[in-house]
């Protein structure tokens, strides 16, 4: 049963950057800290770890307070961006030093695939190599945290994946609050049982990944977990299971009816949207339908990235296509398509946010 | 274009000065200005009149006198210097550059000088000088004081070669094993200091040397007991040059020796 970490009204301040104040639980469980760089990521992990001292604010841990407890005594694991593994000491020794039983080296070895590593020096070492020995060598301290401060972003991309797979596992048999910091989408999605988006040194929305990635509170946590169309738009008619926005001369239907402002940014993200021939006119009655043209594609591997212009043009749609559908519907530029935007997935942000843009 | 840069080039062959050639030249005269009086020196007196020199007592004397004063030297050096080189190295501002300044202020300072302002303090006219003479540990003309001259002229060499020996490790090292569990201590002893220990090493054995051949601020607190330095000073004023030789070859042997130190188990810091 693990312990809960609290944090509380953390304020730092560096010069012109301010960090916080933050409020934030963790529990068990992996929450991804997903941010653009300078946003505060790593100086939320910096106060947690000991490495940087809050200016006001408690950390808590399973109720002790650690604000004040040197770095050493907190019992809070943290991996470093590049490992931060001892060059003058081999992977073993590297682990060795940390662990407080001789025997968890072999029993980590195994679970972290270090055997045949563990003579070798840092130096030596892969990118991938090393993290899995810096992680090893903090789970030998049998942590009450485990903090990572992007252990995968120096990797090659099929690493990462395989690696990012590896560290889901682990982490769900941890039972510790698991911090991981990332500039990722992907990865924080992947790994997270909850994200936690940080911007100006503030978390500006937190929870689960499907509701961050498409229930967004605000325009930055949108364009920033993916959702490339985003619309000022205006509710021209609001009823009880929905409502009806209107943004040039397209009008949508949504199922969102918990915003009270007529004045809205609309988001739709870019899987959400289907794509089908003109012919074909028997449609799904939950989506919205409209006529559109493709004016760009690009192939991005696992899917297609589609600019699609709809109705008279008045407004610019990006759609992920998936390769089947793309290559069934012979897409090139220009080419008259249905445009299928489901009621479910038009997702609006009160205007209050679009007007705090312009400050 | 290219016929043409051609033949500027060729005429800078032919017409131009030789840079590359002069450079040589210049290079190597002042190689030879370093070469030929150390081997001048081991030439100008045959090597059984040295030995039988060397075993002197008045030699003899002064080799132990400095070899132990100058090792004295070294040991507190090192144990004051460390801490004040971390310091310096982990910290950023005013004072720590204020701090650095006075540390480097005995290496420029002329070596008579520094016995001056030594003497002002340590001297028998002096309050803390009276005292140590009352306690039988006189402060001058006593190893006490040729260690204390020679610390003050060679330690500043220990604090600011290890001051970049330590910068050289990365700090996230030392928060790596702090967040391990592990006290500051023991991650001095077990990160820092053996990540640093070349560069270290370098700080304390250009510290010997420094301390080894240390003259104007010796001769200012402690003519006696006569270090080698002064003891070559004393042979060439009293007896004439031929005497100062057997000594000043001993000297040279010893730098010879803390320069292959350098280069073997520490890091050359001019590498």
């Amino acid at each position: 049963m693990g312990l809960t970490l609290e944090l509380s009204r953390l304020c730092r301040a560096y010069g012109q950057f301010a960090f916080g104040p933050v409020d934030l639980t963790v529990d068990d469980e992996v929450l991804a800290v997903l941010g653009p760089s300078g946003s505060g990521k790593t100086t939320l992990l910096s106060l947690i770890a000991g490495i940087t001292t809050p200016d006001s604010g408690s950390i808590q841990l399973g109720g002790r307070e650690l604000v004040g407890v040197p770095l050493e005594d907190r019992l809070v694991g943290m991996v470093f961006q590049e490992g931060a593994l001892f060059p003058h000491m081999t992977a073993r020794e590297n682990i060795e030093y940390a662990a407080t039983a001789s025997d968890r080296v072999d029993g980590l070895a195994t679970l972290l695939e270090l055997d045949g590593l563990l003579e070798r020096t840092p130096p030596t070492l892969s990118g991938g190599e090393r993290q899995r020995v810096a992680l090893a060598r903090t789970l030998a301290t049998d942590p009450d945290v485990l903090l990572l401060d992007e252990p995968l972003s120096s990797l090659d991309a099929p690493i990462r994946k395989r690696l990012r797979d590896e560290l889901h596992s682990l982490f769900e048999s941890l039972d510790i609050p698991v911090l991981y910091v990332t500039h990722d989408q992907r990865t924080a999605t992947a790994l997270g049982d909850r994200i936690a988006i940080v911007r100006d040194g503030g978390l500006e929305q937190v929870g689960a990944p499907s509701t961050v990635l498409t229930r967004p509170t605000s325009r930055f946590v949108a364009r920033f977990t993916g959702t490339e169309n985003l619309f000022e738009a205006t509710v021209t008619n609001r009823t009880p299971d929905g409502a009806t926005v209107q943004f040039g001369d397209v009008q949508l239907q949504t199922t969102a009816s918990d915003v009270a402002s007529s004045a809205v940014t609309a988001c739709i993200h870019p899987s959400r949207v289907d794509i089908e021939a003109p012919s074909v006119t028997d449609g799904d009655r939950t989506a919205n339908t409209v006529s559109g043209t493709v004016t760009r594609w690009l192939n991005e591997g696992s899917e297609y990235r589609v600019t699609l212009e709809l109705e008279d043009g008045s407004l610019a749609l990006t759609a992920n296509v998936r390769p089947p559908t793309f290559e069934r519907l012979a897409l090139e530029h220009g080419s008259d398509v249905r445009v299928l935007i489901p009621d479910a997935s038009i997702h609006l942000i009160p205007d209050a946010e679009r007007g705090s843009r312009t400050h | 274009m290219a016929t043409r840069s051609d033949s500027n080039r060729s005429e800078a062959v032919t017409f131009g000065f030789d840079w590359v050639s002069v450079a040589l030249a210049l290079g190597g005269v002042l190689l030879l200005y370093y070469v030929v009086p150390m081997v001048s020196l081991f030439l100008s007196v045959p090597a059984g009149d040295i030995l039988a020199r060397m075993s002197n007592p008045t030699v003899v004397d002064s080799a132990r006198t400095s070899l132990l004063s100058a090792s004295i030297s070294t040991v507190v050096a090192t144990l004051f210097g460390l801490p004040l080189a971390y310091w310096l190295a982990r910290t950023d501002g005013a004072v720590t550059k204020a701090v650095l300044a006075a540390v480097v202020l005995p290496l420029v300072l002329p070596p008579t000088v520094g016995g001056i302002v030594l003497l002002t303090v340590f001297g028998p006219g002096s309050p803390l000088g009276e005292a140590a003479i009352a306690a039988g540990f006189p402060l001058t003309r006593s190893l006490a004081g040729v260690v204390l001259a020679q610390i003050f002229v060679a330690s500043p060499f220990v604090v600011v070669t290890a001051k970049a020996a330590f910068e050289s490790v990365d700090q996230t090292l030392e928060y790596a094993s702090r967040s391990l569990g592990k006290s500051r201590l023991t991650t001095a002893r077990r990160v820092t200091l053996p990540l640093a220990g070349p560069g270290i090493l370098a700080g304390v054995t250009l510290a010997f040397a420094r301390a080894i051949g240390e003259f104007g601020a010796t001769m200012m607190l402690a003519y006696y007991p006569r270090t080698m330095p002064v003891q070559i000073w004393v042979a060439f004023i009293e007896l004439g040059l031929d005497n100062a030789y057997p000594v000043a070859i001993l000297l040279v042997l010893i730098a010879a020796a803390a320069l292959l130190i350098l280069n073997t188990v520490a890091s050359n810091p001019w590498d």
